[in-house]
């Protein structure tokens, strides 16, 4: 079996193992907990594709999850268009606005690219704010309806969600592992590594990081839109703050950067500690569960800084290629 | 040593994974109410001030005190054969998707009977919606934007003044002042661009019109400006015959700083709390604010006329270090409320809570409140949670309106 096909069989007993889950645990906060760890591995997997592979580092991929986020809402409260449909328009405008936003941004470098990235999603931050169409300040909230699969609303039970965020990765998941092996694939590499040396051996850079941005918005925006669907109402601050967009790097960081498993790992480290430890010592508003959190996070740092995933491959070099 | 730094990493990781000791069955002697407030973050300091307020709210429960308040005079709920409240905080952290989180989890792991919260509005959006969910009374203590009470949730209840009652309250006392035979035509409305400064000013503006008042400045500022000096350049040649701010802190003080330097002195300020609520404003610029009234959930000073309040407040300073204010009072108030529901109940069912609720009938002076009343309409609202105006006068606030609560008569107008 090769590399890759071992690859494979790993995924489908993963998914076999988390689409169990729901049956064995039956707690609704558990459940809680494990969509939300699904949801930000999968829209960690999105970022990882520009800001792993391309070398990329976005920390303005907030907007993209607000437009899908907010392209869900508005055609399902306002016109009734199951999320299904709002979810695949919100994607499309990001991809449309990455490339409209790439156009300019990719010209700069390093540091500076990210910079802008924030400062853009900022700017659109502040626009839903005030915009009375999408709600404004006010945000929008989803008509409360019985439990269905077309509108995604399930009032107690949290088993169709955990699907939904397990499909969501499965699909991320799946176009990084078909980009790992294509010839965009080596391209964004050769970016990240050393883009003057890439174009001189005739990569597209400019265009590369083109394609790896609208591809990589347009899975963040399915992942605002599912998020929309979960919690059922949404304003501009709980989608489109500078928080998301660092949730969304902060798991491939540490779970480890450009690499297949690293979202996933990363995510299910980080989330079930942010959310258990603010559910079980935050009421005391003590801070103790923060103090938790960046205690790990410099842990990983400093003993593990390519990302947790490095524990499992200390024999082979990081960036070995066939 | 790798395998040293993996066992570190998992021990690590699995720090506080553990649930807290779950509780063991209760039977009828405890109580489990479940509040949700901001515990970290920006708001932090809201949420630990509400749970002083909460916490003596459940001292007050249960044990007994000779005052006139809901469920203050016998030690527990004798409804339930004395049982006591305990109450158990979580951190919504201002995110809704936390805050729906946290209610679920309480009331499904906590068995929680009932859940006060949540000073965002956005958070008591989603925390609501989960209670109607599980049939879980929500007790809205402090979160005031009026499209709360109009989603039909049979479970929602909002003792306290929502939004467009406050600004009602505030062109009442103008009505008054103006029968009185004050001169008052024409008004300026002053406000920042968030969901608290828009939902303010519209309320003003339509008020302004039915009542018959002239909006000859209507100015929109974008929060945490860094410079106002154009905008009050505006209220200066409008020069309207009151000033109706909706600011946050540092804009408020921006505010009056900015007219001093601009020579501008408005002949009435009439605030909508907020900023001009808040200690910091008057420690900067209150030199400049002799005289400004401003709406009020809560005034300390009605105390000479209800006992309860200083008792209250006396208990609450030896937990929190300082006085009651808008908000800690609504979240104390909110707790006795429900706890009275719930003894009436004399059960812990959220079906049986939740008729208890909307059978409510409190009389204003059995309460901490300016309200008339406490009663709630099928839209979980309380319909007579009017505000007060409290004046600053003399480096001391004084309630100037309505005429039943009010100790002192209003300066008007602020600058001659």
């Amino acid at each position: 079996m090769t590399h890759r096909q071992l690859q494979l069989v790993l995924l489908s007993g993963v998914v076999i193992a988390l689409a169990i889950l729901p049956r064995v645990i039956t707690d609704v906060y558990m459940l809680n907990v494990l969509v939300l760890t699904l949801m930000y591995a999968a829209l960690s997997q999105s970022w990882n594709i520009l800001g792993g592979y391309c070398g990329q580092i976005s920390l303005g991929h907030a907007l993209y999850f607000g437009v899908g986020a907010y392209a869900t809402s508005v055609f399902y409260a306002s016109f009734g268009i199951t999320p299904w449909l709002g979810a695949l328009a919100g994607g499309v405008i990001s991809m449309l606005l990455a490339l409209g936003l790439g156009y300019p941004c990719f010209r700069l470098k390093g540091h500076y690219f990210s910079i802008a990235t924030i400062v853009i999603a900022e700017i659109g931050l502040l626009l839903v704010h005030n915009w009375d169409a999408v709600g404004g300040a006010l945000g929008i909230q989803w008509p409360i309806g019985p439990d269905s699969w077309v509108t995604l609303q399930f009032a107690r039970d949290k088993a169709p969600y955990v699907y939904l965020a397990l499909g969501l990765f499965v699909i991320t998941w799946l176009v990084t592992y078909w980009i790992e092996d294509s010839r965009w694939g080596f391209w964004w590499r050769a970016v990240k590594d050393n883009p003057e040396a890439a174009e001189s051996l005739g990569v597209e850079v400019f265009r590369s990081k083109m394609a790896a941005a609208a591809l990589s918005a347009f899975f963040t925006a399915l992942g605002g839109g599912f998020y929309a669907a979960f919690v059922s109402y949404i304003d501009p601050e709980s989608v489109m703050t500078f928080r998301f967009s660092l949730l969304f790097a902060l798991p491939a960081v540490l779970g480890g950067i450009g690499t297949l498993w690293g979202p996933l790992v990363g995510a299910a480290v980080l989330i079930p500690l942010t959310e258990i430890t603010r559910s079980y010592m935050g009421g005391s508003g003590n801070g103790l569960d923060l103090i938790i959190y960046g205690a790990l996070i410099m842990i990983i740092s400093l003993a593990k800084p390519e990302g947790i995933l490095s524990l499992f491959h200390r024999n082979a070099k990081p960036d070995a290629r066939p | 040593m790798i395998i040293s730094r993996r066992a570190a990493l998992i021990g690590a990781a699995t720090t506080g994974v553990l649930p807290v000791s779950k509780l063991l069955a209760q039977g009828t002697q405890e109580v489990v109410i479940g509040a949700i407030y901001p515990m970290s973050g920006s708001n932090a300091q809201v949420g630990v001030d509400a749970r002083h307020a909460l916490e003596t709210a459940a001292e007050i429960i249960n044990t007994a005190n000779a005052i006139d308040l809901p469920t203050a005079k016998a030690a527990g709920l004798p409804g339930l054969g004395g049982a006591k409240v305990r109450l158990v905080f979580a951190d919504h952290q201002a995110d809704p998707q936390k805050g729906r989180a946290e209610a679920e989890r309480l009331i499904t792991q906590d068995k929680v009977c009932s859940i006060v919260g949540a000073f965002h509005s956005s958070v008591s959006n989603t925390v609501s919606v989960a209670c109607e969910r599980y049939a879980v009374p929500y007790m809205c203590a402090d979160s005031s934007s009026p499209s709360l009470h109009r989603r039909n949730l049979k479970f929602f209840f909002r003792p306290a003044a929502h939004d467009e009652t406050f600004s009602k309250g505030m062109f009442d006392f103008l009505d008054a002042q103006r029968a009185a035979g004050k001169k008052i035509e024409t008004l300026a409305l002053f406000y920042e661009d968030t969901i608290f400064g828009t939902d303010s000013s519209n309320t003003q503006r339509k008020l302004a019109q039915e009542r018959g008042y002239k909006v000859t400045a209507d100015i929109k500022y974008r929060a945490n400006s860094p410079s106002l000096t154009a905008e009050v350049q505006q209220l200066k040649t409008a020069n309207a015959d009151v000033l109706l701010p909706s600011s946050y802190t540092t804009d408020a003080i921006l505010l009056v700083k900015t007219m001093g330097e601009l020579g501008y002195k408005p002949k009435n300020i009439v605030a909508q709390a907020a900023g001009f609520s808040e200690k910091a404003v008057f420690d900067a610029v209150g030199d400049k604010l002799d005289g400004l009234i401003s709406r009020a959930s809560f005034s300390l000073d009605m105390a000479a006329k209800r006992p309860s309040i200083s008792y209250v407040n006396d208990k609450f300073k030896a937990r929190a270090g300082r006085d009651l204010n808008d908000n800690t009072s609504r979240q104390f108030m909110a707790l006795l409320i429900l706890a009275d529901a719930i003894n009436r109940a004399k059960s812990l069912e959220g079906e049986k809570i939740r008729a208890a609720l909307a059978a409510t009938n409190i009389p204003g002076s059995e309460t901490i409140m300016p309200w008339a009343k406490v009663h709630f309409g099928p839209d979980g609202q309380n319909p007579d949670a009017d505000p007060v105006l409290i004046q600053y006068l003399g480096g001391k606030w004084v309630t100037v309106a309505p005429k039943d609560v009010a100790v002192a008569v209003a300066k008007w107008p602020m600058n001659p």
